[in-house]
């Protein structure tokens, strides 16, 4: 811990701080361009110079490359340091038009601050200018090379740190060059970070583009609602519309970057179908009289047909708060305990991480930093993207990573991956003798800093038990063997903390027929439960369907009141993430209909409204507050609710775009360990998959994301191919408990040998990823339903 | 010629020497001696005594730098040597393989076992494919003659040597873009620490070394330390160098004399005075990155420390002369012209501020500079010497220190005339 | 051998050649460090590295083009634009520009009708500026594949253009 002195003030730092990180720390910002905190030093743009008066290398030093020693003493405000990094601005402005008027960087670039902040104003070079010719790369990132500085952190952030392959540095001298070998778009699925990484206008996003300045943007800290991990996000708006999202910061969770369904899957907020209203059976009504009116119904039934006639289902994109306040409201109403989740098996998993697992849980962060990274039944890019960045550090740390899971699996570092399908997942796990897991259990026992990454979609809640036993049995005193599960959605874990033990299922008690009125809250089973079908049959029971969403669901088309919701950019609200990390989001921006579709650019509007119109939506947990009659604020919600359930954090430690605190550990449940199916002979194991993009509701809903959605295919591995006479790219028929459907086969010899994988998307919405294991025909040609 | 002749032993106008040319004058019997007698460390010792240093242009110390090699750690590691040879003025290592690729070679097998590496690459530019073939069929012949492979002449030393070319680029003779360049990855320089030493060459401990040092080194071994030493005229010197002459003079040849050798016999005897009957006016003493001398400057030894005495460089030894009727002012624009085309693009004080100091060049030798383009010139001189990542701008700004030391008048007469007063 | 056939569809690579670079990369720990080597028997066969030079090159090695490209736009002697069958590099720096390399520059300019970066209508010349090329005791130098030409008078320089001509129509 060396004390040293910077421009005349004394700073004590932990060791391997750099003087850079020392200033900071006394507040003094030094200029500088290539140094990015998850990137490293490098050295390049030598804008962060300082002069060092004491220490082993005197003299004007790199603050990025200087490690902070004990006596050093250094100034940043000396005369050589300030005329030093003028000339650096000098030399990086050579070339760079002076086109901040037209550029989206503008009021957000690193580079106007700081050339600045070096004290470079006027042009003194009147040689030529290098210039390029731009790349088009795609629907999400628009290049202007011209504007570019060389500090190079595009292609350490595209290549270097998220694997990509497809970009990279060309020419050299004064000439180079940041882009693909040949036009066309980026193909990692991280590529919007080099938006974030570029400190000028050199990669902007396009699908932003010339929306706003950013001085005119609204932007609020926020948790991406696209996945299990709870990534930071920072989505900024204006005007009612979500115009793009960039990257938060969280040290414990996904670091300094997201991925692109984060980043650009935002424009289901202002999805042109996203009803801004209430719609009771088709008329329009005042928030005020549609909750009136459900509450009235809602205890009429109750009071007719007894407690069960009234059914609450809360989900795992509606927020904590909202949660626990349909468990309160149900209370009041004397029905029964609202269901948090319309996918019971997804549903048992996150509880047998929220309890059985919760005091052997990894952050991110700690399977960045692990040597040893084991999945069983995970693909990171399907389900947890940024969980493949975090890989891919551990593995330029020397990690060796190890995946087994029936999908090919895609990652941006070198991976040890064996097909395995999800009943020899399930056994191995149990076995002793079983060659892999006795390897498995080899290597982990020599790692300094082990962690298994469990899915809970594939491997159940008994799955996760498994890997629980087997993550007890290689923990040591030296060090735990810990778990970082994948779940179903942004608050699985958090729905699971309040959720009861016991859930039944909830076409069990459709079927039953009690049910008299369904209220959803921000879920639409059809579509994110594993029977949709079978769902809108059951519905049939139900005279009375109540929807609360912010999307355009088909069940929100179906409901007879309808009462919408903002988004979570639109309020305040918390999730927890797939480690019970409690994340808090602040809202955005209002919701209201977005400038740009009123009056169909017949601007300014000819009504004169005292709200603006598509004003109504109000978060799920405010509308359940008027519910409850009560008149509190958001805080006073939390305080009730931290005392109410103990494991919670007490909000008031958190803060939106802080690191935020992990839940309290909690007693094993344990409940769901039981007998597994049988494989019915001649049959295939079914395995369905999130698609990258599009499977989760938000980013189905998301127009920009469509230049990702794949076509649906079913593949398979070409030896049970061969078997069953099936040609790759045929048409073939897919049998399974819930209906039968045609698709292309596709071959792939990295998908486990007898299993059939289906991906879950936009272009195949009728099954549903996790779920108890089930079985499959699948035969040639196209049979007629 | 009274100076021994070490590397130009063999030299004889348009011939190349191969194996048995070479055994005739003693060639392999440093290696035999040393492989029989004497054990990696007594080389090293012996090198470090010998004092010689670098020939690549920063005179590091040879016996000091392997002395920090760790040559007793496991695995792989590599012995690499420079023969990228593109600074302006620098031809000595070409003329060394195009006479004599076998002493290149008997060196890399020594040095190879001093250190302990069990293969050596010699990395040589583009223009030199002859050379680039001559040592490829002088490895072939050590190869057969039991000098390179496995157990070497029955002393458990394995070695394998490879030729690896390049594809023309300057920065490429820095070592460690150098080592980018073997690894077939953009060859920027790398931040250091690590040393090649630790991490070098595919992540592994390598020594990178000159041509000509490596040359010396079976001299050394067969000569003895102290004969090497006293080659020398200077004291703290040793040995011979190879310079490489060039520009103005009558004789624009390569000598082998010592180290230490004043710059008037250079001029005079060897150069043969300047060119049709011109006086001389300046000259880069070891290679384009060298600051000028002048005729003030003709009894100055030619060695590391007396150059730098006089706020110069030895460099590489290629002497580049110009007459009196040279306009300093182009001069140095025609070498900043090719640091900054040379520049890999890595740093901005070399990518962007050799740019600039090439435009206030330009326009002072055009006579549309002002007294404050002179003035920016002394700043960008400031601001970047020394404050680079690498050695490449660093070297660029020795002409423009040598031309605002020692030729400020000529600046200031294009300034006030407002053209260049040697151009007809 | 049909399948080495598929990866060079254009024939820049002799068969022998090409099967010998294969076999060469699967033999190095770190192919990577022949991607030199390759582009320049491509640029020896083919006059330059067209885009399936590159991608041929990624394919022996087991990278992908763009790293390739990364490496090959690098270096001024690998051209990624078709040049003439003889790209003269004249030499620009120091000890030939204080020997004529100037007026020998220009010289070739007159003579062929082009300025530097530009090809003759036949085909045959390409005129670039180079850096010092390594016998700076025999300014003005030249070279043309490989082969240097210095000290070269301004007479020289028609008498050399004729050859090469001649080369060209044998
Ligand atoms: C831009 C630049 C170019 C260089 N070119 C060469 C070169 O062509 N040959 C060489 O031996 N050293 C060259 N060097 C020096 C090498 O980096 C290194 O110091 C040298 O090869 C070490 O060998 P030595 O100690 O035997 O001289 C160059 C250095 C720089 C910064
Ligand atoms: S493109 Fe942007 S991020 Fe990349 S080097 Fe240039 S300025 Fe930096
Ligand atoms: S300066 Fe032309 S060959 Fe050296």
């Amino acid at each position: 811990m060396p004390t040293l002195t910077i421009d005349n003030q004394q700073v004590t730092v932990t060791d391997g701080s750099t003087v850079l990180d020392a200033a900071e720390q006394l507040g003094i910002i030094i200029p500088h361009f290539c140094y990015h905190k998850a990137l490293g030093p490098v050295g390049s743009c030598r804008m962060c110079a300082v002069t060092v008066h004491e220490g082993t290398f005197k003299g004007l030093k790199m603050s990025c490359l200087v490690k902070a020693e004990e006596g050093m003493v250094v100034t940043t405000d000396d005369q050589q340091s300030v005329e030093f990094r003028a000339r650096v601005g000098e030399w990086l402005m050579l070339n760079h038009p002076h086109d901040c008027p037209v550029c989206d960087e503008g009021g957000e670039c690193q580079l106007q601050e700081m050339t600045i902040a070096s004290g470079h104003g006027i042009r003194r070079y009147g040689g030529k200018k290098r210039t390029h010719n731009n790349q088009q790369l795609g629907s999400f990132v628009a290049q202007e090379m011209n504007r570019c500085i060389q500090c190079y952190r595009c292609v350490r952030t595209y290549k270097d740190y998220c694997g990509g392959s497809d970009f990279g540095v060309m020419g050299s001298r004064n000439r180079v060059f940041f882009g693909r070998y040949k036009e066309g778009p980026l193909e990692s699925d991280f590529s919007g970070n080099i938006i974030d990484a570029c400190p000028t206008g050199v990669f902007t996003d396009k699908t932003y583009r010339f929306k706003s300045r950013y001085w005119d943007l609204q932007e609020a800290p926020s948790v991406c609602p696209h996945c299990s991990l709870g990534c930071a996000t920072i989505p900024g708006g204006r005007y009612g519309e979500l115009q793009r999202v960039r990257s938060g910061v969280n040290e414990k969770v996904n670091g300094f970057f997201i991925c692109d369904r984060g980043r650009f899957g935002s424009s289901y907020v202002n999805h042109p179908d996203r009803r801004r209203q209430v719609r009771s059976d088709g008329q329009p009504l005042t928030v005020g009289d549609g909750l009136s009116k459900l509450d009235a119904q809602a205890r009429e039934l109750i009071e007719e047909h007894g407690p069960e006639a009234v059914l609450l289902l809360g989900s795992n994109r509606a927020s904590l708060e909202t949660n626990w306040l349909l468990q309160r409201w149900a209370a009041e109403l004397g029905c029964r305990a609202p269901l948090l989740s319309a996918h019971l098996q997804r549903h048992q998993a996150a509880q047998v991480a929220a309890f059985d697992l919760s005091d052997r849980l990894a952050s991110l962060e700690k399977v960045r930093q692990s040597d040893l990274v084991v999945l069983f039944g995970v693909d990171p890019l399907a389900e947890a993207p940024m969980l493949a960045v975090a890989l891919r550090q551990a593995a330029r740390n020397g990690a060796l990573i190890m995946v087994y899971d029936p999908r090919p699996i895609e990652l941006p570092c070198e991976v040890d991956h064996q097909p395995t399908s999800p009943a020899q997942l399930l056994a191995m796990l149990v076995s002793d003798c079983e060659p892999e897991i006795v390897r498995i259990r080899e290597m982990l026992s020599e790692a300094e800093m082990p962690v298994l990454v469990a899915g809970g979609d594939l491997l159940g809640a008994e799955g996760l038990l498994r890997v629980k036993q087997l993550a007890v049995e290689q923990s040591n005193e030296k060090r735990p063997c810990l778990i970082h599960p994948i779940l179903g959605g942004p608050n699985s874990f958090g729905s699971a903390v309040l959720s009861l033990p016991e859930q039944d299922d909830l076409l069990t008690r459709l079927e039953s027929g009690r049910t008299k009125m369904l209220i959803c809250v921000e879920t639409d089973p059809l579509l994110e439960a594993p029977e949709g079908e079978r769902f809108g049959t059951a519905l049939s029971h139900v005279d009375n369907l109540v929807v609360f969403d912010y999307l355009p669901t088909p069940l929100s088309v179906h409901a007879n009141l309808f009462i919408p919701s903002t988004a979570p950019a639109e309020s305040a609200g918390s999730f927890i993430n797939n480690e019970g990390r409690q994340q808090l989001f602040a809202p955005v921006t209002n919701p209201r209909l977005p400038i740009a579709e009123t009056g169909a650019g017949n601007h300014p509007p000819r009504e004169f409204l005292s709200t603006a119109p598509g004003s109504d939506p109000q978060p799920a947990w405010q509308l359940l507050q008027q519910l409850l009659g009560d008149m509190g604020d958001l805080e006073t919600v939390r305080q009730q609710m931290a005392t109410a359930v103990p494991r919670l954090v007490d909000f008031t430690n958190l803060q939106p775009g802080g690191v935020c605190c992990r839940v309290t550990d909690a007693d094993e449940r344990s409940l769901y360990a039981g007998d597994l199916p049988e494989q019915p002979e001649g049959s295939l194991q079914l395995v369905v998959t999130p698609a990258r993009y599009g499977s989760d509701l938000p980013s189905r809903f998301s127009a920009k994301l469509t230049p990702r959605f794949a076509p649906a295919v079913l593949q398979m591995n070409p030896k049970d191919a061969a078997a069953l006479k099936l040609a790759a790219g045929s048409k073939v028929s897919l049998d399974t408990e819930v209906g039968s459907f045609n698709l292309i086969l596709n071959c792939n010899k990295d998908v486990a040998a007898g299993c059939a994988l289906v991906e879950n998307g936009a272009a195949f919405p009728h099954l549903v990823p996790g779920g108890l294991p089930s079985f499959c025909q699948v035969s040639a040609g196209v049979r007629d339903d | 010629m009274s100076t021994p002749q070490l590397l130009f032993k063999n030299r004889r106008p348009g011939e190349t020497v191969f194996i048995d040319g070479y055994k005739a004058t003693g060639g392999y019997q440093g290696l035999e001696m040393a492989l029989k007698d004497s054990s990696p460390e007594e080389i090293r010792e012996q090198v470090k005594e010998s004092g010689l240093r670098g020939r690549g242009g920063a005179g590091f110390p040879t016996g000091f730098k392997w002395n920090f090699f760790p040559s007793g750690a496991p695995g792989p590691k590599y012995l690499v040597c420079n023969c990228d040879e593109m600074e302006p003025g620098t031809y000595k290592d070409g003329v060394l393989l195009a006479a004599d690729p076998h002493q290149l070679v008997e060196g890399m097998i020594l040095s190879a076992f001093a250190l302990q590496t069990d293969v050596g690459y010699i990395f040589i530019r583009y223009a030199y494919e002859q050379q680039a073939d001559y040592l490829r069929k002088a490895i072939a012949e050590a190869k057969a003659a039991g000098y390179i492979g496995k157990n070497i002449l029955g002393s458990g030393f394995d070695f394998e040597l490879h030729v690896h070319g390049s594809a023309g680029r300057y920065i490429l003779g820095e070592e460690t873009a150098l080592l980018n360049g073997l690894e077939g990855i953009r060859p920027n320089p790398r931040l250091k620490p690590p040393f090649p030493a630790t991490r070098g060459l595919f992540g592994r401990p390598t020594t990178v070394n000159n041509v000509e040092t490596i040359a010396n080194i079976p001299h050394i071994i067969t000569g003895g330390a102290l004969w090497f030493r006293d080659l020398a005229l200077t004291p703290g010197s040793s040995g011979t160098k190879l310079y490489g002459l060039s520009g103005h003079f009558n004789v624009t040849e390569c000598f082998e004399l010592p180290v230490g050798i004043p710059l008037r016999e250079i001029v005079e005897n060897y150069g043969g005075g300047i060119r049709g009957g011109r006086k001389f006016k300046a000259c880069l003493p070891g290679g384009a990155s060298t600051p000028y001398l002048t005729a003030e400057h003709m009894d100055v030894a030619l060695d590391f420390d007396s150059l730098e005495k006089v706020d110069s460089r030895y460099g590489t030894a290629g002497v580049t002369a110009f007459d009196d009727q040279t306009c300093m002012v182009a001069a140095t624009f025609n070498l900043i012209n090719f640091f900054a085309r040379e520049s890999c693009g890595w740093c901005s004080p070399c990518r962007d501020g050799l740019v600039m100091v090439r435009w206030l060049l330009e326009t002072i030798d055009n006579g549309q500079g002002t007294p404050e383009h002179l003035e920016m010139l002394k700043d960008q001189l400031k601001n970047i010497a020394g404050n680079s990542f690498c050695a490449l701008a660093e070297g660029a700004m020795g002409p423009l220190a040598g031309l605002l030391n020692h030729f400020e008048q000529e600046i200031v007469d294009h300034i006030e005339t407002g053209k260049c007063p040697f151009r007809k | 051998m049909a399948q080495e056939e598929k990866i060079d569809q254009i024939g820049l690579l002799e068969e022998e050649e090409l099967a010998a670079f294969i076999d060469h990369a699967c033999e190095l720990e770190h192919p990577r460090e022949m991607v030199i080597d390759v582009l320049r028997a491509i640029q020896k066969n083919h006059g330059w590295v067209p885009d399936e030079g590159v991608e041929l090159t990624a394919t022996i090695l087991g990278i992908t083009p763009i790293e390739v490209e990364e490496v090959a736009t690098f270096y001024d002697k690998i051209f990624r634009r078709q040049v003439g069958r003889f790209p003269i590099h004249i030499c620009d720096s120091i000890c030939c520009w204080s020997n004529g390399g100037e007026e020998l520059a220009e010289q070739f300019q007159k003579t062929l009708g082009i300025t530097f970066g530009e090809t003759t209508k036949d085909g045959l010349f390409t005129l670039l500026p180079s850096c010092c090329l390594g016998v700076c005791g025999q300014a003005p130098a030249v070279m043309i594949h490989q082969k240097l030409y210095g000290p070269l008078q301004l007479d020289d320089v028609d008498e050399l253009i004729n050859r090469l001509r001649r080369e060209a129509s044998a």
